[in-house]
């Protein structure tokens, strides 16, 4: 690490500058914060968008709560307005924020007030402020409001300030995150006069008194308060994070806190307390929940308050963890040595003395075990326990006794009885408390410690009755039997509670192993299979009746998602429902979890997450329960998840190895393409370049040679030539249908390439008249040269070897719109009827037949039409297959015509004889337009 | 002042062959040698080298396939201690590489299959470009009706005073004292910009295309600038 502590950190600076000019494409958020409604925050965050707009920013009113002030409403006017959208909800029209419109309409600024507004049921978001992450993250900038009662982490506090509990509220996490925040602050004075004068807003109908108790000077300055203090710790954390990036150390503190996290509603108050301590002392902390034998027995909702607390300290920036044990304290105490907490916050309640003494709370424990650890302790007050109930009925989970399991109990006992009764007279009735004590132990291995505990006792009663003179009455002889009913009812509650706990442990480590067993069938089977439909019927196979799921994956596939498994017919339900349809596409899209219990359309039946591989979203899965009352656990989430990874890793295994597979083969034949091109240019270049120096030689000599033999020099030579064009089209070929000819683009006036080409087919044009029509300005076209050159050689030469020796070939170029056309027209013997496209495929394929082009080489057997571009000269019928493919590859068209069929006989001979060829290509400023 | 050709001490010009093909080095060979020059032959790159300083040459043909080296590399390393002309054979749908030769040093390319009075040509104009240089003497380039004189900054067509820009006389310029030789579009950009241009081949096409009215060149059928398509220009001489 670096040597001076005191360097700034380049990477953090770099951060720092980025998170400043948003250099990540994603937008800017501007909150403009305040200590209750009055203060103007909207009027405000409306002039300074007048001032942007006046500056030239695209900046478009989203949502505008102007509550009928003049002076606010004044500041809309100019500004454009998104129109809500619809909500319709139970039969009632609501007017919402429309997060699709500003998406599509990509403002460069909007303002979107009531940052912690909840939408209404049926949204995208259950939040607005989940509204605005999605439009910065699309790059918008955003300027909000919000006031202090809002905030997460102050929310307790304004409830015991005020009596009331804002239900809206924003993770401080998210207002943290705001590039800058705007504290709009007035006197409290000042926010009463403007009430009193009816400037300020406030709710009709029931709320008015409340709203009426909340604007007392004291909770005004105490709001006003909370407003600065959390102003300042802003403030202060950039500080820190600038000179952190710049290299100053920070003051070490060392101070790491801990929130024990419990199913009661005095957690909330834990987590925001920890909260306030960890920001003030700028620590670390961590929410804990130990998941006990304890939690087995939690009721579901009181699973659920777990759940939430959870996440609560999440929002609020706590690192969350679980561990499972079976005694919370020493494992409370090791953990928060061993990872240098100073100080623990747990939740302490009010209970009977004689029970503070038979079982301290949690708080009296770490009191007293946590030598050298802070402790700090909330106790519970009014404005919680009237919150929430803290007693959580008994639900039906498996672990959790029914009174139908009391009625077995008492079934044991009395089969116990049953068993006794005739060995009364056999044995001495001490021995008989034996067969109760079995009885106990198997009534709390199968029904828990409830049932054994009331077993233990009636057993005792029944002995009693039965077993002891005189039989039938709970009156006894003996009184030593004082002693026999004392230690059979400690012995058999010891013995139960023991038999049950061991039962439970056994039962939880069956479903563990049962969950493992799932987990590596489902592994097994993920390896063994490929493609992407196999791997989601491994996946339903073993985990939709484990799970009571139905599951569903959908892939991206290009337009929209395949989905498997395969629907069968008539279960078509899923897919007809958009509103589940619309939550895959969300997941797809932000690679994030949503549907059900979410905060991303809640609402949805089923829960979708994506799966994520190597940042990577390769699709979605979808796990909708078959009893829609089902609430998903924690545990349930985190089983999902580890699915999700499963299947995401096996999916992009399976994607790579195809990959991997298909790459290996094309480089391979590529490989062998591009050596086999070589070599055959190679080896034809050298012999042709031979005979071509020598004849040229030998033809220079002709004067001094006899006249048959340079007859046949010239037939040698103009077949060398033929031979050395079917040379050049053949590598020209080979290339362009390898797909892999790389185009070099250069701006050319097409003049300049047709030139070109005039002066290469010079010497074969005999007496044919080459003429060539501009016609207007022509712009500049953007194309490989070198390739176009060799189409107008190409098609100039088919024209040239279908017009008699004194024919006239015509090039007419003009422009056509975004492109520049080109026709080169001949008054030859034109085309065969209906060959017209045909022309353009390669011989092979015009003839139907021959499966590759090595069987075509031989000259004699090309048909002798057309078809094969030329018999005359160099007839290997590859020339306009070459054409075809060189003008698709700069995006033009290509086609050809008899004069015969044009009316206009524009750009013909005139004749109506003769063919036409006609190409286009791009020009510069078309190229330039469409990078 | 002596022309090496015409001064029998001097001898007549060698030219250097590098080329693996034996049989193209056959036909170079006697093709060279019915027209007066010394053929030189190199089946390598690294006999190549030797022969070149051994006995330097007058003019090089070199192939780029070669077994042992890559054709540019060779012309790399040896622009570094010489600059005798080379002329580059090579296919004709290496576009890229012929570039690649002609801006690292190369003078000139003929592709393959070639004919035998064209190499002859390309090579006289090498000789004569190099001979130029080496004596530091810029002759009037003179040819159809159009004169040049680089030192008087004068440009007549038949006869007749042009004005050309600064731009245009830079661009003519340099394709006067390379004339014959084709100069790459980058290589035309570096003449007319400087070393370090930030202009593109398209202001290079309307200047050469106002170069060409004012010199009454049609680029449909040209009397001076020949366009090589995807390569360059030439000056015909």
């Amino acid at each position: 690490m670096s040597a001076d502590p005191t360097r700034p950190d380049p990477d953090k600076l770099l951060n720092l500058v980025n998170q400043d000019r948003s250099v990540s494409g994603r937008g800017r958020l501007k909150v403009f914060f305040g200590a209750s409604a009055g203060v103007g925050k909207t009027f405000a965050m409306l002039s300074e968008a007048q001032r942007l707009a006046a500056e030239g920013r695209d900046v478009v009113i989203g949502v505008i709560e102007h509550h009928g002030r003049s002076d606010t409403a004044a500041l809309i006017d100019g500004l454009q307005r998104l129109p809500m959208a619809d909500i319709e909800h139970r039969g009632i029209k609501l007017k919402e924020f429309d997060l699709d419109g500003a998406l599509k309409r990509k403002p460069g600024l909007i303002l979107i007030d009531e940052f912690a507004h909840s939408n209404a049921p049926g949204s995208r978001h259950p939040k607005r402020w989940q509204d605005v992450e999605e439009l910065i993250d699309n790059g918008i900038d955003v300027f909000t409001t919000i006031n202090v009662q809002h905030l997460e982490s102050v929310n307790d506090m304004v409830a015991q300030l005020t009596g009331i509990w804002v239900q809206e509220t924003v993770p401080d996490q998210i207002f943290d995150k705001a590039d800058e925040i705007a504290l709009i602050d007035i006197p409290s004075d000042d926010l009463l006069k403007r009430l009193a004068e009816g400037k300020v807003y406030v709710a009709e109908g029931a709320n008015t008194r409340a709203a009426e108790n909340f604007f007392k000077k004291t909770n005004l300055n105490a709001l006003r308060e909370m407003a600065l203090r959390r102003m300042a710790e802003r403030v202060d954390a950039e500080s820190d994070e600038l000179n952190a990036a710049m290299g100053v150390k920070e003051t070490p503190i060392g101070q790491k806190i801990l929130v024990l996290v419990g199913h009661d509603a005095l957690t909330t108050r834990l987590i925001r307390h920890g909260r306030r301590m960890a920001v003030r002392a700028k620590a670390p902390w961590v929410a804990l929940y130990l998941q006990t034998a304890r939690h087995e027995r939690l009721g579901n909702r009181a699973r659920m308050r777990v759940e939430t607390n959870l996440q609560l300290a999440e929002k609020l920036g706590a690192e969350v963890v679980r561990i499972a044990v079976s005694d919370p304290l020493p494992h409370i105490l090791s953990y928060a040595r061993t990872n240098g907490f100073s100080r623990i916050v747990v939740g302490h309640r009010h209970r009977p003395a004689w029970l503070r003494v038979l079982r301290p709370s949690l708080a009296n424990q770490l009191i007293e075990a946590g030598a050298g650890i802070e402790i700090t302790t909330i106790t519970e007050d009014g404005s919680t326990r009237n919150l929430f109930t803290h007693r959580d009925r008994p639900d039906f989970s498996p672990y959790v006794a029914r009174p139908l399991h009391y009625l077995y109990a008492a079934a044991g006992v009395a089969i116990s009885t049953l068993i006794g009764l005739p060995l009364r007279a056999m044995t001495p009735a001490d021995n008989l408390t034996m067969i109760y004590l079995v009885g106990v132990v198997f009534v709390a291995v199968w029904f828990g410690i409830g049932p054994s505990m009331f077993a233990s006792l009636a057993s005792v009663l029944a002995f009693n009755f039965f077993f002891t003179l005189p039989y039938y009455t709970l009156a006894f002889d003996d009184t030593h039997y004082y002693i026999t009913f004392a230690v059979m009812l400690i012995t058999s509650l010891a013995v139960g509670s023991l038999a049950a706990r061991v039962s439970l442990h056994a039962r939880q480590s069956r479903q563990s192993e049962h969950e493992t067993r799932i987990l590596y069938g489902l592994t097994r089977g993920l390896s063994s299979v490929r493609g992407f439909e196999a791997m989601a019927n491994v996946a339903v196979t073993h985990l939709a009746d484990s799970y009571q799921l139905r599951l569903r994956f959908w892939v991206p596939n290009g337009s929209g998602f395949d989905s498997y498994p395969e629907q069968e017919a008539g279960n078509a339900l899923a897919e007809a429902d958009l509103k589940e349809l619309s939550a895959v596409h969300w997941v797809a899209h932000n690679a994030q979890t949503a549907g059900r219990q979410t905060d991303t359309m809640p609402s949805a039946r089923g829960l979708y997450l994506p799966l994520v591989a190597e940042n990577e979203t390769l699709g979605v899965m979808g796990l909708t329960p078959l009893d829609d009352k089902r609430q998903f656990t924690g545990a349930d989430f985190l089983q999902f998840e580890t699915f999700a990874s499963l299947m995401a890793g096996a999916l992009q295994r399976s994607v790579r190895a195809d990959e991997a597979a298909r790459t290996r083969v094309e480089s391979e034949s590529e490989k062998l393409r591009n050596v086999l091109l070589s070599s055959l240019s190679h080896d034809l270049r050298t012999p042709l370049t031979v005979m071509n120096g020598g004849l040229s030689t030998l033809l220079r000599m002709r004067k001094k040679l006899p006249r048959e033999a340079v007859d046949e020099i010239a037939s040698l030579w103009s077949q060398l030539d033929r031979l050395q064009k079917f040379v050049a089209n053949l590598l020209n070929m080979a290339a362009i249908t390898s797909g892999r000819m790389s185009l070099n683009f250069q701006p050319y006036l097409i003049q300049e390439i047709i030139g070109a080409a005039i002066q290469r087919v010079q010497s074969q044009k005999q007496d044919r008249q080459i003429t060539t029509t501009i016609v207007g300005q022509l712009p500049m076209v953007m194309i490989d040269g070198a390739l176009i050159e060799q189409v107008l050689i190409n098609l100039i030469e088919n024209a040239i070897a279908h017009t008699a020796d004194d024919g006239t070939i015509m090039l007419t170029v003009e422009r056509d719109a975004d492109r520049v056309r080109v026709r080169i027209s001949d008054d030859g013997e034109g085309l065969p009827p209906g060959e017209e496209d045909r022309i353009f495929d390669k011989f092979h394929t015009a003839r139907r037949a021959g499966p590759a082009a090595s069987d075509q080489l031989s000259p004699d057997r090309l048909p002798p039409d057309r078809l094969t571009s030329d018999r005359q000269g160099h007839g290997t019928g590859l020339g306009l297959a070459i054409c075809r493919g060189i003008i698709q590859a700069h995006d033009g068209i290509i086609y050809a015509r008899n004069n015969s069929d044009d009316p206009s006989g524009k750009g013909g001979t005139g004749s109506g004889k003769g063919a036409s060829f006609i190409f286009t290509l791009p020009t510069a400023d078309l190229a330039a337009k469409s990078p | 002042m002596s022309d090496p050709r015409t001064d029998p001490a001097a001898g007549r010009p060698t030219v250097l062959i590098i080329e693996d093909e034996a049989e193209i080095r056959k036909f170079l060979k006697s093709t060279l040698a019915a027209h007066d020059f010394v053929p030189v032959e190199a089946e390598n790159g690294r006999t190549g080298l030797r022969q070149w300083v051994l006995a330097p040459p007058d003019v090089v043909l070199l192939d780029l396939g070669l077994p042992d080296m890559e054709g540019t590399d060779l012309i790399r390393e040896v622009r570094e201690w010489s600059r005798t002309p080379i002329i580059v054979l090579s296919a004709r749908t290496q576009e890229a590489s012929k570039i690649e030769a002609l801006e690292i040093g190369a003078d000139d390319y003929l592709t393959k299959p070639f004919a035998a009075g064209e190499l002859i040509a390309r090579i006289r104009v090498a000789l004569r470009h190099s001979r130029r240089a080496i004596a530091t003497e810029t002759a009037p380039y003179d040819y159809d009706g159009l004169v040049v004189d680089l030192d008087g900054r004068r440009v007549q067509i038949d006869g007749v005073d042009v004005h050309l820009t600064p731009i245009e006389f830079k661009l003519l310029s340099a394709l006067v004292r390379h004339a014959g030789r084709v100069l790459t579009h980058s290589q035309l950009l570096k003449e007319i910009w400087g070393k370090h241009s930030l202009e593109n081949n398209n202001y290079l096409r309307i200047h050469t295309q106002h170069l060409r009215e004012k010199l009454k060149d049609d680029p449909l059928s040209p009397r001076f600038i020949i366009t090589e398509p995807g390569i360059g220009y030439r000056l015909k001489q």
